[in-house]
């Protein structure tokens, strides 16, 4: 990271370096001249004042002196044209820059860390209660097989495939697919909007949901389940108080004490805790779409746009570089719940 | 007995890939009828355009994504086996700065890149084109197939055969790419494959939604070619998309989506629908060779 960071600071140094002697370069030939206070190369008067006076310093060479006079006002109308034009465009790092631009970051993060929390709230539940319901299933089709629906095509059967899909589409839609359906029935550039919008698009909750699923899934088929199961602990995968309670399965810590889905839980959570870094990047990749595809004004990717746009390269690689920071502690955070996690395991 | 449309029938009815496979293809010829009598010639053109392109760079990152992938695991096995680690710790310290960068930004800076290219008549827009933006979000996405791969050899490391070839004078790199990439491991690899492929169609319509709608007086339609996502990002595609909305409050309105505003909602279905398709061909191709 401190690598990367003398990277990017070298990057803004060069940058910085070649819009200074592009500027330098514009005015070249007549370097010296540029400094001459001229406010409107229009003026007949100070177009001719200014012949005069290069005639007096420059005697016998009216004619280049009237080129030089010519190149002189038609940079100064240039400058004063592309002043008037980007006078709003063009940014340096500055200090007030630096601090907008990390306001704006410390937006980001809080929508981050929110957007964060609530998938991964989000796909431990869902992927639990999917688990519960399939072994519930699962268990009428073998106990119970006059009442099972497993291999049978009803209209209700049908009707929920249909739901699904439909649920599928809006799971997978791009971010901006799904705000510009909206866009005209609610205001898609609250913050509300936009937490809602990365945790229910682009395909993020609904991947990570089956990639918990499909950990409980291989958990629940390993030996141990049998070793708890001769302990006879509790199996009925029910959600009812006989087996496993709404409140626990709803719950943000979730423990389901003295039931055999517990163990198939927390094996499956610590494996899902290695997932968590991809799903960052994924989310990161899912916000920086919303705020560019949406142009929502004031957040930190929308500014990344902006800047890129007016060739702002300092601001751009500043905000990068933010984006870099993000991803990283992501990762050590992540590296830090894995060896916690693991030194439970090891008793250490 | 079993008659081959019989077995063909019952793989497509029980079989999660195939049958997803077979939706996805007969929902986009359905798609492609409705639109050639109901949508007219020019933004018939565009779609197919965009549609072709799409899925040409998707199906040029998934080859370029395997050949890098393939090469870099290879490059990292012996690398690390060398006694001078040098090598192997700037290679691995590339892949993670890559790793570090999100995908979207990536792509993004080098799409950006190769417009200016084009804009100053260093690389010439066309076919060549291609490639050049498939091998750039192949970079980004490459990590995912290394990652695995890597997995593998370490595995079929842990295992005796390794060793018993290794007695028996087989050579490494035969081992390494035969024995464990090839023989054990093409299934791991094809499924991670179709979802690379599924990766590679949402970053392309996500960035050239972006450059459209954020940079369109610096890029402008003419640099890249033309995409799903930079065909969303037009106006007559947005107002289409606009109407959908319209729809929730006024039901009566949605014939009119498959009528009056069908370039958007073709465009718009085509990205949706075929990255649940790519999703479900890849989830059931993994159930089914139990990976």
């Amino acid at each position: 990271m401190i690598f990367i960071t003398l990277l990017l600071a070298a990057f803004i140094a060069v940058i910085r370096t070649v819009n200074v002697h592009q500027e330098e370069h514009i005015g070249s030939k007549v370097k010296q001249f540029l400094d001459i206070p001229v406010t409107n190369a229009d003026d007949r008067f100070q177009r001719a004042l200014l012949e005069d006076a290069m005639d007096i310093f420059y005697p016998d060479q009216t004619e280049k002196n009237d080129t030089i006079v010519q190149e002189i006002l038609s940079i100064k109308d240039d400058q004063f044209n592309e002043q008037l034009q980007k006078s709003h465009e063009k940014r340096r790092l500055s200090f007030k820059a630096f601090i907008e631009i990390s306001l704006m970051y410390v937006k980001f993060l809080v929508i981050y860390i929110i957007v964060m929390l609530l998938t991964y709230y989000g796909v431990q539940t869902i992927a639990s209660w999917r688990f519960i319901r399939e072994k519930y299933a699962e268990h009428t089709h073998i106990h119970f097989p006059d009442k099972s629906l497993k291999h049978k095509i009803t209209f209700s059967k049908s009707v929920k495939s249909f739901i699904k899909t439909l649920f599928y589409l809006v799971f997978f839609s791009p971010a901006y697919v799904i705000a510009y359906s909206i866009r005209t029935e609610f205001n898609t550039d609250s913050v509300f909007f936009m937490i809602f919008l990365a945790v229910v698009s682009n395909g993020l909750l609904i991947t990570y949901t089956n990639k918990f699923r499909a950990f409980l899934i291989s958990e629940s088929r390993k030996g141990y389940i049998d070793t708890a199961r001769v302990k006879n602990l509790n199996e009925q995968f029910t959600i009812s108080d006989k087996g496993i309670t709404p409140g626990a399965l709803l719950s943000p810590v979730k423990n389901f004490k003295g039931h055999l889905f517990n163990h198939i839980f927390k094996n499956a959570h610590f494996q899902y805790l290695s997932t968590l870094k991809e799903q960052a990047s994924f989310l990161i990749t899912g916000l920086i779409i919303i705020e560019m595809a949406l142009n929502i004004h004031g957040y930190l990717n929308y500014e990344m746009l902006r800047q890129i746009l007016y060739k702002n390269y300092e601001l751009v690689v500043l905000i990068a570089a933010y984006i870099f920071y993000t991803v990283k502690f992501t990762e050590i955070f992540t590296d830090y719940l894995m060896y916690r996690e693991m030194k439970k395991y090891e008793n250490r | 007995m079993k008659t081959g449309n019989n077995s063909f029938l019952s793989s497509v009815f029980f079989e999660k890939d195939k049958r997803w496979l077979f939706i996805w293809v007969t929902a986009l010829c359905t798609v492609g009828i409705w639109d050639v009598l109901f949508l007219n010639k020019p933004a018939l053109g565009k779609v197919v355009t965009g549609f072709v392109n799409t899925f040409v760079i998707a199906a040029l990152v998934v080859s370029f994504t395997l050949l890098i992938g393939w090469g870099l695991t290879i490059a990292l096995h012996f690398l690390s086996r060398k006694k001078n680690k040098t090598g192997y710790i700037i290679l691995t310290f590339f892949l993670n700065i890559l790793r570090s960068i999100p995908q979207i930004v990536g792509v993004l800076f080098t799409y950006i890149a190769i417009a200016a290219l084009i804009t100053s008549g260093k690389a010439t827009s066309g076919i060549l084109i291609f490639p050049i933006m498939a091998v750039c979000m192949s970079l980004f996405i490459v990590n995912e197939l290394v990652d695995l791969m890597r997995d593998r050899i370490d595995h079929f490391m842990k295992l005796d055969f390794y060793n018993a070839m290794r007695v028996c004078g087989i050579k490494e790199s035969r081992i390494i790419n035969f024995d464990i990439l090839w023989k054990n491991s093409r299934i791991h690899i094809f499924n991670k494959l179709i979802a690379v492929f599924g990766s590679a169609i949402f970053l392309q319509c996500s960035v050239d939604f972006i450059i459209s709608v954020g940079l369109s007086s610096e890029v402008n339609a003419v640099t890249l070619p033309v995409t799903l996502g930079s065909l969303l990002a037009k106006i007559d595609s947005k107002q289409d998309i606009l109407a959908i909305g319209n729809t929730l409050t006024n039901p009566m309105y949605f014939p009119n989506l498959f009528f009056s505003h069908l370039l958007g909602v073709t465009v718009a279905f085509l990205i949706v629908f075929s990255l649940v398709c790519i999703y479900h061909i890849s989830n059931g191709y993994a159930e089914r060779h139990r990976l």
